[in-house]
């Protein structure tokens, strides 16, 4: 062997364990991409040559470092969890574009909805209204959520679409907009989640919020039957404080009437019976001398009610014996006083 | 030149790789495959793994989604068993089952999902057609029932895609379907909206009225009744005192031992009360005790 032949076989051995080490490394590199870390709000599933490992919750990777077989043997495919996902329905609102939206602007109103654009819903009164939700859910089987649909939130918004749809299809326009807005949410998101339950998403609802607004071109028409509502409401609570007044007053009378009989009967009798007893004392003393007692009681009466009596005027009777003439001028005015004659 | 066994590892591994690549096929969970042998489909895979096959030009593989796909028909108008204009869409939720059937139908269009959509919405078209003409208006808005008629309508459209899925074996299923938009003719919201317009009035114009009505006949009401409570507590009154002069009756027989008196007394009471307030008496000399100021007790005196 040649000096040359020496340095080729020299540098060929050489540059065979440059290959085998680059080998070696790529070989370690191919097995290190395998590493990957999941989020505390993802689950990672780890398909081997495209299929599930694992069933149900076990196929599901929590947060923290894994290790999988790199690609074509194994794949990861990391799903978001515990966030929970939005869908609105815009089915029955009108068209609206999102600078429109943005600013709260309503669009001007024509006089007629042409069903290309504009979403619309028909109540059970074939009324037209609009509607719109948002339903909020998290995914609960990401397995069936992913695996199963091409895009799981398109089918989600199509079950909320017929949710509205069904729901308004059975409840009468003043329903919908006023009296029972709380049973048409409760409806629509009934109707809804049964939906998506038929349908296996793997997901649960967490809330469903819904709109509803009369027609544009109806707002003035809407707006006064709700006037005359509050117009109404206001003329009956007036009517009821009134009733409350005048039944108050009359039970509190009435009940003052009942009060004042009950106490004029108890004095009645109690005077009455008083009299009794008194009569039944004197009784005897007047069968002794019945003149006198009279005369006694007489003057003692008289004397007592005199000390009352405020002016007292004595007629002295003149020589010829006949009583003296009295005129008298009454004041009119005053009604109280009694003017009285007492004759023996 | 010495063999190095590693060489001959790397050149073995080398090797497989290249032999599973060229006859190996795997088909992911999402998808579902066909192997067409020679350009027939001989072998139809629905179970997501690894599989063998022979290496091209001899076996070919073709792989679809099989996930649900959501789609949404076109609107179209209908008309009613009672001759309303309807306008209707529906959502689908269908899927590759038999990629055996798919693949013949579909294969040769660049989008087979497109191609098999677009089939999809002239026969929704067709069978919305029928279905709506079965039902009068009534049977898609309505309270009077509790949404079955709703349902059954869905139903029948679901059924009638179904058999026609059926009949032509194109390897699709459909997983649900619901109505999506349910609309008039845009000439005929206008006349919606006029008629809206005037149960808006009637109904403004009721509870206005009744509110004056109901209010009225509040207030009468209570003053009926205020004026009944009165009348009957003025009865219960009258009967107390009834009550109370028949008590007080009881006490006359003492009084009937010497009615004389009895009438003394009682003028004597009359005549103390009637003088209690503020009065005037004006006397002549004949009363007693005035008789004194016509002399008849002085003489008495003087005597």
């Amino acid at each position: 062997m040649d000096a040359g032949s020496q340095a080729l076989a020299e540098a060929l051995r050489s540059s065979f364990v440059i290959v085998k080490v680059v080998m070696v490394l790529l070989v370690l590199l191919f097995l290190a991409s395998g590493f990957f870390t999941v989020g505390p709000q993802e689950r990672a599933i780890i398909l081997r040559f495209g299929k599930a490992q694992g069933e149900g919750e076990k196929a599901l990777l929590g947060p923290g470092l894994h290790w999988s077989f790199p690609y074509p043997i194994d794949e990861s495919i990391k799903v978001s969890i515990s966030g929970l996902q939005h869908v609105s329905s815009t089915v029955g609102w009108y068209a609206v574009t999102p600078e429109q939206m943005l600013a709260g602007i309503e669009p001007p109103a024509g006089t007629t909805l042409n069903p290309i654009v504009d979403g619309y819903v028909l109540t059970a009164d074939a009324n037209i209204i609009h509607t719109r939700a948002t339903l909020t859910y998290r995914i609960q089987d990401p397995i069936q959520y992913v695996f199963g649909f091409v895009t799981a939130s398109n089918a989600v918004q199509s079950a909320l679409d017929n949710g509205l749809l069904y729901a308004a299809s059975r409840f009468k326009v003043d329903d919908v907009l006023t009296r029972d807005i709380a049973g048409f949410q409760e409806a629509v998101r009934r109707r809804t989640t049964q939906l998506l339950e038929n349908q296996h998403l793997g997901l649960v609802v967490e809330q469903c919020v819904v709109q509803s607004v009369p027609p544009r071109q109806l707002k003035d028409a809407f707006a006064n039957v709700l006037k005359a509502e509050v117009m109404r409401s206001k003329l009956l609570n007036e009517a009821r404080t009134y009733e409350n007044q005048v039944t108050n007053k009359a039970s509190a009378d009435a009940e003052s009437l009942v009060n004042l009989a009950q106490s004029d009967r108890a004095r009645l009798v109690s005077d009455t019976s008083a009299q009794a007893e008194r009569f039944q004392e004197v009784l005897p003393q007047y069968r002794r001398h019945p003149a006198l007692f009279g005369e006694q009681r007489l003057t003692e009466t008289l004397g007592r009610v005199l000390t009352n009596v405020q002016d007292k005027i004595f007629l002295a009777e003149s020589a010829a014996g006949k009583p003296k003439e009295l005129r008298l001028l009454l004041n009119r005015e005053v009604p109280k006083p009694k003017t009285e004659e007492a004759q023996p | 030149m010495k063999r190095n066994p590693l060489t001959l590892v790397i050149g073995l591994v080398l090797i497989l790789i290249f032999g599973l690549l060229l006859f190996t096929f795997q088909v992911r969970t999402t998808e579902v495959a066909v192997v067409t042998t020679f350009g027939k489909p001989t072998r139809p895979i629905t179970e997501p793994n690894l599989y063998f096959k022979w290496p091209w030009p001899i076996q070919k593989v073709w792989s679809f989604d099989r996930r649900v796909q959501n789609f949404e028909d076109r609107l179209t108008e209908g008309l009613t068993r009672d001759n309303f204009n309807l306008l209707t869409s529906v959502y689908v939720g269908w899927k590759v089952s038999d990629p055996t059937a798919f693949f013949p139908r579909f294969a040769d269009s660049a989008n087979p999902i497109a191609a098999a959509e677009t089939l999809l919405d002239q026969w929704l078209g067709n069978a919305k057609t029928a279905v709506v003409g079965k039902h009068p208006l009534a049977d898609f808005v309505s309270t009077s029932d509790d949404g079955a008629s709703f349902v059954a309508i869905e139903t029948e459209i679901l059924e009638a895609i179904r058999s026609q899925l059926h009949t032509n074996n194109l390897g699709l299923e459909i997983a649900f379907l619901g109505l999506k938009r349910l609309q008039l003719p845009e000439s005929v919201t206008q006349s919606v909206f006029e008629r809206m317009t005037s149960e808006r009035k009637v109904l403004a114009d009721r509870f206005q009225y009744e509110g004056e009505a109901e209010a009225q006949r509040i207030r009468s009401d209570a003053e009926r009744k205020a004026a009944e409570a009165l009348a009957d507590a003025e009865g219960q009154a009258t009967e107390i005192k009834g009550k109370g002069e028949a008590e007080a009756a009881k006490s006359l027989k003492v009084f009937q031992q010497s009615p004389e008196l009895a009438s003394f007394i009682f003028r004597l009471s009359a005549l103390e009360d009637s003088l209690k307030e503020r009065s005037v008496l004006i006397f002549d000399q004949h009363t007693p005790p005035f008789d004194l100021f016509r002399g008849v007790s002085t003489n008495l005196l003087k005597k």
